[in-house]
């Protein structure tokens, strides 16, 4: 009796674990876009200069137009832009904290529009790469005895 | 014990210890040919061993309880690889992806070592070329499901790790997003080498483990099964049953240690990544003075330096004599295919000879006017 | 292991200890080659060009598979040493080229200086299979794979100058494959051809196939080759009786040699190319697992388990990727081989067996 049991509390820590695991460690790539968004009528525009600090670190300096982009493990993402919206003007620091949909690989903010406090639905957007064009043979397995490989 | 000579004790300690001696000789050659620094020469060693220390101490278990080289450590090794292709899929970065995979390969490799530890109880006496053929047929399943069922019947999602026809992985999925992960997370760096603390004290940890695990009962068991078969039956133990759990649990080990190998890499060769470690695993322990039924964990690390020291040089001592790199590379696939011949013929000459020993024995005994028992 | 046929049996039940006997894996490869077979015009495949290739691909392997048999009846067990024997063979073929003969003689000198190297290495490889018995299959595995991977290094430093087998401009060694038309490409398939529309029988090499078969089944009619088998079935009756059972296992390694160099040579006259370096890796598994497929066991093997199973493996082998691309656009040929034949050999291993040493 006390061995099944064990086994099976054994089972449990291993998939709780596994559960954990796949929540800290979801991965996501963050874009950053300094662009002009269309929502609702409005028009949010672009600024002349937006730098994003990521963990006290500059990731990106984005003129109009640019996109730039930080990965972050774990469901929540927390950053720092400073926005300059004249020539020699004042940083102006701006602070967020995001909660990450588990599902999306790449979320892109649309910078502009997040500063002016818009719903969520209208700043996040999904990245989707660009199908991969197939330039390099891939070769499938053959049964040669490859032995130049390293170990 | 009958008293020896010195001569002859320094030969005994030669014969049995050819193999380590005539690596060390090879070695010894090399170094000054080839010119490396020591500060490169040590950073590779130490990479090198982290990386496959923890495979080939899967292969003790088996050993101790008999059963030969375990070339079926090849079907854990795919268990890690199936492992981490979910990990990549489900973009789980870092260490928490690396603890997923290996959870993920530990159902996996179970059942792959319960089936070959099956298959291995079906053919005793055979258990090395069996596990060896296993490991072929596996591999076949193996591509049947990888190449056929993933992204099919089994959902892929990520279009850059399926091939470009819609279904199956390709021939080499990358793994940057883990890679490292555990070699970086507590590394240290002595005089320009670098140590990764984390992958080291995992396998310390792993060494203590087994010196725990050989005193316990089923550690017992399975070393009276190594003994001998019969007399372990007879002495109450299920000899099936530890044959099968020695198998379940190196195919465990080495779907782990394959995952700690495959992070240090940084990308997975799908479809010949396991082929080759078996192989190289078994010639590392050979190397380190092991045999088919004796190996300790000082033969593992031994193994390891020696035969992955000259795994490095043999390229550049190649080019260097004859400019030719690959006849380095050639040079290296046969000593580890030599050393396992020789290995597997000094463990058969040594059977036949302790059988002829036991028998001569009790010839020269009852020619002495009757057995007395003992 | 057959239990005794008694006469008063009914057929109905000597049929059913025949097909138990022949076992259920060879009867469900059968079985399945048949389908395809049968399967093969609705796929828009041409079942003639089918049967050609079958045939053909038989008459390029079956020498391969008969060199199992000398060593299987001498109690060896299954060669798994083959590459020792193809590395004989391709010396022969390296050499006969390099002294520039051409044609048919080529292939003729080929086996001509095969030949001593293959009496060579078998001895030396059966001197130490001799010191080493019960555990000769996977030494002679490891054996085999230590031979290839040290000619791999000797392929590119043996002086080799002949242009058509030897890299040109960059430095010296062989090429990994070349061509052999000039040399003796077909010259046993396209001896004697027979063409009846799409069907093409290489008379030729069947011919070679049969004369080789014959005399290896003459040879073990004789003396020595009884003893042989009484070696195999019996060591120790074999000794009592007289029969010296080092000298005979030698003598039956050095056949398998040699059948193992010229088989390799009949592959290379078939298949148009000559493969060096890391090709020999890949021929042992498929001629072991051809003759348990045709019925023989790690310790029975007859000339029909070769023909039977090299009909069966090389069936399998080439019908399956066409006619499964034909028919579901999905080819996964390449992993049943694998399948079958490593599960063929599993199958073999974990049979019980009366072996007495």
């Amino acid at each position: 009796m006390r061995k099944i049991l064990f086994r099976v509390g054994a089972v449990l820590i291993l998939l709780i674990l596994a559960g954990i695991m796949m929540i800290v460690g979801r991965g996501h790539t963050i874009y950053f876009d300094n662009k002009t968004l269309e929502y609702n009528g409005e028009s949010y525009a672009a600024i002349r200069r937006i730098n994003v600090f990521v963990n006290g670190e500059q990731v990106a300096k984005l003129s109009k137009k640019e996109r730039g982009m930080a990965t972050c493990m774990g469901q929540s993402f927390s950053f720092d832009i400073e926005v300059i919206r004249e020539k020699d003007g004042e940083p102006e620091p701006y602070h967020f904290d995001l909660s990450l949909p588990y599902g999306m690989d790449g979320i892109i903010v649309n910078l502009p529009a997040i500063m002016e406090g818009l719903p969520q639905e209208a700043w996040m957007s999904e990245f989707i790469p660009a199908p991969p064009t197939e330039t390099e043979e891939d070769e499938l397995p053959s049964d040669e005895f490859e032995m130049g490989g390293e170990v | 014990m009958n008293k020896q000579s010195s001569g002859k004790k320094a030969l005994n300690f030669l014969g049995a210890n050819s193999v380590p001696i005539m690596f060390i000789v090879i070695i010894a050659v090399c170094i000054p040919i080839v010119g490396f620094s020591p500060t490169f020469l040590l950073n590779e060693i130490v990479t090198r061993l982290s990386r496959n220390a923890f495979l080939i101490l899967s292969l003790l278990i088996p050993i101790m309880a008999g059963m030969g080289l375990n070339f079926g450590m090849t079907l854990g090794a795919m268990a890690a690889e199936i492992a981490l292709i979910f990990t990549s899929d489900w973009q789980i970065w870092g260490i928490p992806g690396i603890v997923l995979a290996m959870i993920i390969s530990i159902p996996i490799s179970a059942v792959l070592g319960l089936l070959c530890g099956k298959i291995l109880n079906a053919a005793k006496g055979r258990e090395m070329i069996t596990s060896y053929i296993i490991s072929f047929f596996m591999n076949g399943v193996y591509q049947l499901v990888v190449l056929y069922m993933m992204g099919s019947i089994i959902p892929i999602i990520h279009n850059n790790i399926k091939l470009p026809r819609g279904y199956g992985v390709r021939s080499s999925v990358d793994l940057t997003r883990i890679r490292k992960s555990l070699d970086n997370l507590l590394a240290i760096n002595i005089g320009g080498v670098r140590i990764p603390m984390a992958t080291i004290l995992i396998i310390v940890a792993m060494c203590l483990v087994i010196i725990w695990f050989r005193r316990t009962k089923l550690g017992q068991d399975m070393r009276a099964v190594g003994q001998d078969m019969e007399v372990a039956r007879a002495a109450g133990i299920d000899v099936e049953r530890t044959r099968l759990i020695s198998i379940v649990i190196s195919t465990v080990l080495a779907g782990l240690g394959m995952v700690i190998y495959l992070q240090n890499m940084g990308d997975m060769a799908t479809y010949s990544s396991h082929s080759q470690i078996g192989m190289f695993c078994i010639a590392a322990l050979l190397v380190g003075g092991a045999s088919v039924d004796k190996a300790s964990i000082g033969n593992v690390f031994l193994g390891v330096i020696l035969f992955h020291t000259m795994f490095i040089l043999a390229p550049a001592a190649g080019a260097k004599i004859t400019g030719n790199e690959v006849i380095g590379e050639y040079f290296r696939v046969f000593v580890s295919y030599g050393v396992i011949t020789v290995a597997l013929i000094m463990y058969e000459t040594k059977k036949r000879r302790e059988k002829a020993g036991i028998g001569q024995q009790l010839a020269a005994a009852q020619r002495e006017g009757g057995v007395t028992r003992a | 292991m057959s239990e005794q046929i008694r006469t008063d049996d009914s057929i109905l039940v000597r049929v059913h200890r025949a097909l138990k006997d022949f076992g259920v894996p060879r009867l469900i490869i059968a079985a399945f080659l048949l389908l395809m077979f049968i399967v093969a015009p609705f796929t828009g495949v041409n079942f003639w060009s089918q049967v050609t290739n079958v045939f053909n691909r038989f008459s390029w392997n079956a020498v391969l598979v008969l060199a199992m048999v000398p060593m299987v009846h001498s109690g060896c067990g299954l060669n798994f040493g083959l590459p020792v024997g193809i590395i004989a063979g391709l010396l022969g073929a390296t050499l006969s080229i390099e002294l520039g003969f051409t044609g048919p003689v080529s292939f003729l000198m080929a086996i001509v200086i095969s030949t001593p190297f293959a009496i060579l290495f078998g001895a030396a490889y059966g001197g130490l299979l001799n010191r080493i018995k019960g555990g000769e299959m996977m030494i002679a595995t490891y054996v085999g794979f230590s031979v290839i991977s040290f000619f791999c290094m000797m392929w590119l430093v043996l002086p080799y100058k002949k242009p058509d087998m030897a890299w040109g401009f960059e430095g010296t060694g062989l090429r990994t494959t070349f061509p052999i038309d000039k040399y003796y490409g077909g010259v046993l398939s396209n001896f004697l051809k027979i063409e009846i529309g799409k069907l093409v029988i290489p008379t030729g090499a069947l011919l070679f196939f049969a004369l080789l078969a014959f005399l290896m089944w003459a040879f073990l009619h004789t003396k020595t080759g009884t003893a042989m088998t009484a070696v195999g079935s019996n060591a120790t009756f074999a000794r009592a009786a007289g029969i010296n059972v080092n000298r005979i296992r030698m003598l039956s390694v050095v056949m398998s040699t040699w059948l193992g160099a010229v088989g390799i040579l009949v592959y290379e006259q078939g298949f148009g190319f000559v493969q060096l370096y890391n090709a020999p890796f890949n021929m042992t598994l498929p001629a072991v697992s051809a003759i348990l497929i045709g019925g023989a066991t790690a310790n029975k093997a007859s000339i029909t388990n070769v023909i039977i199973g090299t009909i069966l493996f090389q069936g399998i082998v080439t019908m399956t990727p066409t006619v499964m691309n034909g028919l579901i656009n999905l080819d996964i040929s390449e992993v049943l081989r694998v399948v079958v034949s490593n599960g063929m050999i599993l199958y073999a291993l974990t049979r019980k067996t009366e072996v007495s040493r």
